[in-house]
């Protein structure tokens, strides 16, 4: 093989026949040295000496040091003394210069005339004809046979010189060629191992010579968009280096926190730092990743300064989303590696779910805006004009705002209808509700947009939960709507309560409430009425009952009438004249009853002085440990009493 | 509106590879485009006077003369554009499709019918082109043009009565890039197989994909850069968007060579 073959590039260093001669030595110390006789150790000594101390410009400086002690008259004398002697100087080797060119030329008029002559000066030409000097080899006389040999050495050991400089130069261009190839393979393979992994390779724009990879989201904003590119460098070594540019190594990380009562008590999990040793592939992840997180928050806050009117507020690097009263989002972008403050101390990791569940849906809620552009982006654009497209703020904020928010609401409502119905079952009716969470939520069978698209899509459209229930009477039942809309006007959340009373008819809720405790107060209306009715429709029964079997008269059952029935209060009238009230006042802990005689229906007027004896009155509460007597029992109770 | 344009002619061979090289440059994936074009010609109809022949003084806006121009003036050949798709094609020609029932929605459906295709439920959009601007110092094709969208299934009932008649139809197949503003469609003309010409209207049945010919019979593509302008009348408009042409022009200047088409060959005028 080629390589097994190695060709020596120095010349073969023969040694010198023999040392100089003695005799030439000798002669070399007479010719530098003079007579040995004069050349002894101490004036040897001293003339090394003399050399070690002298300054090598030291010559120069001599001629000038007097120079200063003279005064300056003299200075400027001396000085055009020199100046002429320099001019002079120059003049003469002018002169020499042109005696030469004449000289030259007159010999070369004899070959090419034309040419020489118009070097030739206009007083040679008129001295002297053109071609008037020849010139001729002259056969030099023969050197003796010891200058031929020296000059034969002479340049043996010049020649033998410059074949080992040029061998030098060629094996260290060898070497670092090899180096050089090396590191190029090095640098090579790792490129390809990049591509192999799936990114994108390609020349960088602006430099044309140096290579790039592309990391970045195409559907992002322009800037970001552009921030997605990094050159990949050769090391002197050969490894690849990933240059960002001006872009901070460092890696940045959108981090959510959730804040209850002044208190931090959750937050998104944190990426790992990459090490200092970390491979080309593990630096192209973490500068997208950075990218990514870095757009995520620009959109962030972009969105976050027109949700003002949510209570959004921002600051410099910081988003804050009030979600209930007592409760608040904080989103920041931080370095990875960054030691945390004191004052953002975390106090539980009660909420870590929450906040790294809201950290995931924002960055899904990214990649669907990115989507989304890809698909505006596709389509014929509109026709050129001089508005300039706007590009709305991405949903980012606004669904997972509304969800919260919805939810929250969902839970309150289901807690305080389960009040209600607990105080109600206490009191012996067993009515139940049925509440649909998040029933606008639904997973589309068929779409013509992808899976995982429909499936964001959802969370973008209005929420909205359903509660339906029946009350005491048969017949009568309510539903309760919550919307929350996080997009287009209306925001917020609202209730849309409808309700079915057989017996009033007449009674509709408010079309649109959006307070928790409007919406409650609606529905324990609803309740005290229906409850009102049924104890009348009882009554009704009851006597018709009491009709049909012919009742003992003394036995005989009031007859409850819905006298008020928005305040609860029912009125029975009897022959003998002694009437009663009956009271009812529902709230969210307890059901209450109360029954005041009244002597006749002017009674109203003094009965504070007389109604005392008989006062009953019944009380359900939701947490109540023995079982009392049931509503109807109680009302049929009062009603049968009679003196 | 107007409607900016650079051609090129894109031989098959160097079709696929386009594509590759547009899809790179565009960033996207080509939409695939089928369409009917339905040639029609306006003729003048009997009775219907022209207005106001000479009377220049009046004040009207650029477009609105136009416009004038464009329904009372010059006649113009326009075209019916239907989007179709793949599986339209092949239907069993021997449906009952009464071509002489003018009104639609009331037909039938052919029920022997192996194609989905319903001539029915085609929707149709009009396309005006004006003829290329003459004189125009930048090296751009330059139009008028108007779309309008055009009730479904028969259309030349409507169409007759606005005072136009069906000349012909044809079929472009291509596919459709967007860059930025620029709307790229590599397209080609595929004609009707001949010998089942229906010179009388439009056909109701597709032949089979395959039978189409391409109209270049070497199957080369056109290249086709455009760019609307929402007013005509706006230089800088106009100018911008020439600009961006040009800037599509030199990023693939090493695979096709985009010029302006002769404006002759353009020429929509009825004569």
């Amino acid at each position: 093989m080629a390589d097994s073959f190695s060709l020596p590039l120095r010349p073969l260093t023969e040694k010198p026949d023999r040392p100089d001669t003695l005799p030439i030595e000798i002669a070399q110390i007479n010719a530098r040295w003079g007579s040995f006789r004069d050349v002894n150790e101490e004036t040897l000594l001293a003339k090394i000496e003399e050399d070690k101390n002298r300054d090598p410009w030291e010559e120069e400086d001599e001629d000038d040091k007097p120079a200063e002690d003279v005064d300056s008259t003299e200075r400027l004398e001396t000085l055009y003394k020199r100046r002429a002697e320099i001019l002079q100087f120059a003049m003469q080797a002018h002169m020499e210069a042109l005696f030469a060119l004449d000289f030259v030329s007159l010999l070369l008029s004899k070959h090419t005339p034309r040419q020489a002559e118009t070097s030739m000066s206009t007083f040679l030409k008129q001295v002297a004809p053109l071609g008037s000097l020849n010139a001729e080899i002259v056969e030099p006389p023969p050197k003796s046979e010891a200058a031929v040999q020296d000059v034969k050495t002479v340049s043996r050991g010049w020649r033998a010189q410059n074949f080992n400089a040029a061998a030098n130069k060629l094996l260290n261009s060898a070497t670092r060629l090899e180096e050089e190839v090396a590191s190029e393979t090095k640098y090579w393979d790792e490129v390809l191992a990049v591509k192999e992994k799936g990114w994108k390779v390609c020349r960088l724009p602006r430099e044309r010579t140096a290579l790039g990879v592309q990391y970045g989201f195409l559907e992002a904003t322009p800037i970001f968009r552009d921030r997605g590119l990094a050159a990949l460098r050769r090391a002197d070594n050969g490894s690849l280096i990933l240059d960002k540019g001006l872009a901070p190594q460092k890696t940045r990380t959108v981090r959510v926190r959730v804040k209850n009562r002044d208190q931090i008590t959750g937050c998104s999990k944190m990426p790992d730092p990459i090490p200092d040793a970390a491979s080309v592939e593990r630096r192209i992840l973490q500068a997208r990743d950075t990218v990514y997180e870095e757009e995520l928050f620009h959109e962030l806050m972009r969105e976050a300064r027109i949700m003002g009117s949510h209570g959004v507020t921002t600051r410099q690097n910081l988003v804050r989303v009030p979600i209930s009263e007592e409760q608040e989002i904080l989103l920041d972008l931080v370095d990875a590696d960054r030691e945390m403050p004191d004052e953002d101390k975390i106090e539980s990791t009660e909420h870590d779910i929450l906040a790294n569940g809201l950290s995931h849906s924002i960055r899904i809620l990214l990649a669907y805006a990115h989507r989304q552009n890809l698909r505006r982006r596709t389509q014929p654009p509109p026709p050129l004009s001089q508005k300039r497209r706007h590009t709305p703020e991405y949903q980012l904020l606004r669904p997972v705002m509304a969800y919260l928010q919805h939810s929250s609401h969902v839970r309150w409502l289901e807690s305080f209808m389960n009040d209600i119905y607990r105080v109600l079952r206490a009191a012996g009716v067993e009515r139940d509700f049925h509440a649909v969470p998040f029933a606008s939520v639904s997973l589309p069978k068929v779409q013509a947009v992808p899976k995982v698209e429909s499936l964001v899509q959802q969370f973008l459209m209005p929420f909205e939960s359903t509660f339906s229930g029946h009350l005491i009477t048969p017949q009568s039942s309510f539903r309760v709507k919550i919307r929350t809309n996080p997009v287009s006007p209306p925001f917020g959340t609202h209730y849309d309560i409808s309700i079915d009373l057989p017996h009033h008819p007449e009674v509709q809720p408010p079309g649109r409430i959006g307070l928790q405790n409007e919406a409650a107060a609606a529905l324990m209306h609803f309740v005290k009425l229906d409850i009102v009715s049924a104890i009348a429709l009882q009554g009704s029964k009851t006597a018709k009952n009491t009709t049909k079997k012919e009742g003992v008269e003394g036995d005989r059952q009031l007859t409850w009438e819905a006298a008020y029935p928005h305040h609860g209060e029912l009125l029975a009238l009897s022959n003998a004249g002694r009437s009663k009230k009956l009271k009812i006042s529902l709230s969210r802990e307890e059901l209450k009853v109360e029954t005041f005689p009244l002597r006749g229906l002017e009674g109203f007027g003094r009965s504070g002085a007389t109604k005392a004896p008989s006062l009953q009155s019944q009380t359900w509460t939701s947490d109540q440990a023995a079982s009392k007597p049931g509503l109807m029992e109680f009302v049929a109770e009062v009603s049968r009493e009679q003196s | 509106m107007h409607e900016l344009l650079l051609f090129a002619s894109v031989p098959a061979h160097q079709h696929h590879e386009l594509l590759q090289q547009l899809a790179g440059l565009t960033a996207m994936q080509p939409r695939h485009r089928l369409e009917r074009r339905l040639v029609f010609k306006a003729y003048r109809k009997p009775g219907l006077t022209t207005t106001r022949v000479g009377a220049s003084q009046d004040l009207q806006g650029v477009e609105l003369q136009r416009l004038n121009k464009m329904l009372n003036g010059g006649m113009f050949y326009t075209q019916v554009v239907g989007p179709v798709a793949n599986a339209d094609f092949g239907g069993n020609p021997s449906s009952s499709g009464d071509p002489d029932v003018s009104m639609s929605g009331l037909e039938e459906k052919p029920s022997s019918s192996s194609s989905s295709y319903s001539y029915e439920d085609q929707p149709w959009k009009l396309e005006f082109r004006d003829i290329p601007e003459a004189g125009t110092r930048s090296a751009v094709t330059a139009r008028l043009m108007a779309s309008a969208t055009l009730p479904k299934g028969d259309i030349t009932a409507p169409m007759n009565a606005w005072g136009y008649s069906f000349v012909t139809e044809y079929v472009v197949e291509g596919d459709v890039f967007v860059l930025n503003d620029i709307v790229i469609f590599l397209h080609r003309v595929l004609l009707y197989p001949t010998g089942t010409q229906e010179s009388h209207g439009p056909r109701r049945q597709l032949p089979a994909y395959q039978e189409l010919s391409p109209l270049e019979r070497t199957g080369s593509y056109v290249l086709q850069a455009a760019i609307t302008v929402q007013d005509g009348g706006n230089q800088e408009m106009m100018r911008t968007a020439s600009q961006h042409l040009f800037g599509l022009r030199e990023q693939l200047k090493s695979a096709v060579r985009l010029e302006m088409a002769d404006r002759l060959s353009l020429d929509t005028r009825a004569k």
